[in-house]
């Protein structure tokens, strides 16, 4: 208990130990007019009439990340569960996804905007990265039940699926939750990315208007915004992923 | 206790038909790195009648759990073959008649001690008889401990909770490697009761892998004595001891001369 305290004020000490840097950087000009002091920053941040401009932004972008996010767990999901109930298909799968993800989000967007549209977009770019990382995360946890299991259900006369739901599933959710840590903060950078191809509203919007109109204060606090944003989707999955591996490891 | 027994004739009727192991002229290598390979058994002949209680006893690494698990149809013999009942081992298997309690215990370990041992009804999708799980709960010595994950259990109460599930069937045929290894003296001669018992009264037709002389001489209607590398048979001993009470027959001069000339023959084994 007394060496996750020391983990925890070591944590906060480091962190405040960068926003003075940030700040002395900031006050000091040390890196030109592009780099605020943080306080300023913060002031934008906390002042009320940037609110709704900053308000609506997050949410188009929050939403955007869950929505992309969830098709891509169920997507991820569904084709390793596929995988491996259907050992024929597999390699083609995993070359597939491969194959997705060695294909740069950039270079897909005039296509992903002709089919999806501007806001559709973001949802997309968001699912597919997500549906990588958990596809490979959930396949190679349903690959990790050790030989006992396996042989303990082949003696027990268990048909496939039913090894698959009562072993392969169970001892493959540490991994898949690990997936979701790492699937977190691409939800939100995707989300982002994908709202720099003429979205109507969102983060990453603020980015380039506030780049277009040397707004520095703004462009700061969408980014910011956006840490934030996946520090507490990445830190609920990891609350969620200990959770687990507590019960199922 | 004895209402076990009852409930369990009366869940598993006999079959009638015949549940004999044979393995007849069974090799096996295992291929290992770079072409290299590794003969773990060679010409073995071995056939286990229907209702027999056979022991296996041999050193370390001399194919024991080869055997077991050829006979479990997790193996495939490299030469020779392996019937169960005139029928494969996976035919047993698909039935969901075999009962294995394996060396490694494997528990799974998001499931309490009662979810572990009821499923096998789970996976053959039977109704649970939860009267029978509870009796066999106590019988293994783990009333108290149910709703306990393995990893809370220690090693012998493991393996007392995967023998559970190995009976909870009631099988026709039952195989146990090394089932009592992580017991103390006292419980182990206490589970070898309880195994006694339950065999005497449903006969199944069981194939034991242990390190204890003692407890095979006990147990078994025959004892199988092992060598290694390759694994083969060294020797067979019928056991033709009278009925009695488990602690008067260990104080018998008779199971003694059995026990010192098998652990003799052990010795030599080793080395050899
Ligand atoms: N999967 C495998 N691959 C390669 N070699 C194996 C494999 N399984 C067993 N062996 C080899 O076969 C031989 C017999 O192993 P086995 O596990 O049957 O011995 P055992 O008699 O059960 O030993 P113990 O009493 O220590 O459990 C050993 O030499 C082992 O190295
Ligand atoms: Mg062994």
């Amino acid at each position: 208990m007394s060496s996750r305290l020391r983990t925890a004020v070591y944590g906060v000490a480091g962190v405040v130990v960068l926003l003075v840097i940030a700040q002395i950087i900031g006050t000091t000009g040390l890196l030109g007019p592009t780099w605020p002091p943080i306080t300023e920053v913060a002031a934008f941040l906390f002042d009320p009439s940037n609110h709704r401009l900053l308000g609506n932004a997050l949410a188009a972008t929050v939403s955007e990340a869950a929505l992309g996010g969830l098709i891509g767990i169920v997507a991820g999901i569904g084709f390793a569960l596929i995988a491996a109930l259907l050992p024929l298909l597999a390699p083609g799968l995993d070359r597939f996804a491969a194959l997705i993800d060695a294909v740069p989000a950039i270079a897909l967007a005039p296509f992903l905007i002709l089919v999806f549209g501007r806001e559709g977009t973001p949802v997309i770019i968001v699912a597919l990265s997500v549906t990588f990382i958990i596809y490979i995360s959930t396949s190679s946890g349903l690959d990790s039940a050790g030989r006992p299991y396996r042989d303990l259900f082949s003696v027990l006369g268990a048909r496939r699926a039913v090894r698959l739901g009562r072993v392969d599933v169970p001892a493959a959710l540490p991994k898949l939750f690990d997936g979701l840590t790492l699937a977190a903060p691409a939800m939100i950078l995707g989300a982002t990315i994908g709202e720099w191809f003429g979205a109507r509203r969102g983060l990453g919007v603020l980015f380039v208007s506030a780049m277009q109109n040397y707004r520095i204060e703004l462009l700061w606090s969408a980014a910011v915004l956006a840490v934030l944003c996946s520090l507490i989707v990445y830190g609920a999955a990891l609350l969620a992923q200990r959770a687990v591996v507590r019960r199922f490891a | 206790m004895s209402s076990v027994l009852q409930q369990a004739s009366v869940t598993a009727p006999s079959t009638g038909s015949t549940r004999e192991i044979a393995l007849t002229g069974v090799a096996k290598t295992y291929p290992l790195k770079r072409g290299a390979s590794v003969t773990a058994l060679a010409g073995i002949d071995l056939e286990i009648a229907d209702g027999e209680f056979v022991a296996l006893l041999g050193p370390s690494g001399c194919g024991k759990s080869t055997v077991l698990r050829i006979v479990a149809g997790l193996e495939q013999p490299s030469t020779g073959t392996v019937s169960v009942g005139g029928a494969s081992p996976q035919a047993l298997s698909k039935a969901h008649r075999l009962g294995v309690a394996f060396q490694e215990h494997s528990l799974l370990p998001w499931l309490t001690v009662r979810q572990n041992i009821t499923l096998p009804y789970k996976v053959a999708g039977r109704p649970v008889d939860t009267a029978h799980v509870r009796e066999l709960i106590d019988l293994v010595g783990l009333g108290g401990f149910e709703d306990a994950r393995p990893k809370h259990l220690s090693g012998g109460m493991r393996q007392r909770a995967s023998i559970a599930r190995a009976l909870v069937l009631d099988p026709d045929v039952l195989l146990l490697d090394e089932p009592f290894g992580a017991l103390d003296a006292v419980t182990r001669r206490r589970m070898n009761k309880e195994l006694a018992r339950i065999w005497a009264e449903l006969r199944i037709t069981t194939l034991l892998v242990t390190h204890d002389v003692d407890e095979a001489v006990l147990l078994a209607d025959r004892v199988v004595v092992m060598t290694g590398r390759p694994g083969r048979i060294r020797h067979i001993e019928g056991i033709d001891l009278p009925l009695r009470e488990h602690t008067e027959l260990t104080r018998s001069p008779e199971f003694h001369e059995i026990v010192d000339r098998l652990t003799g023959m052990l010795e030599t084994t080793k080395a050899a």
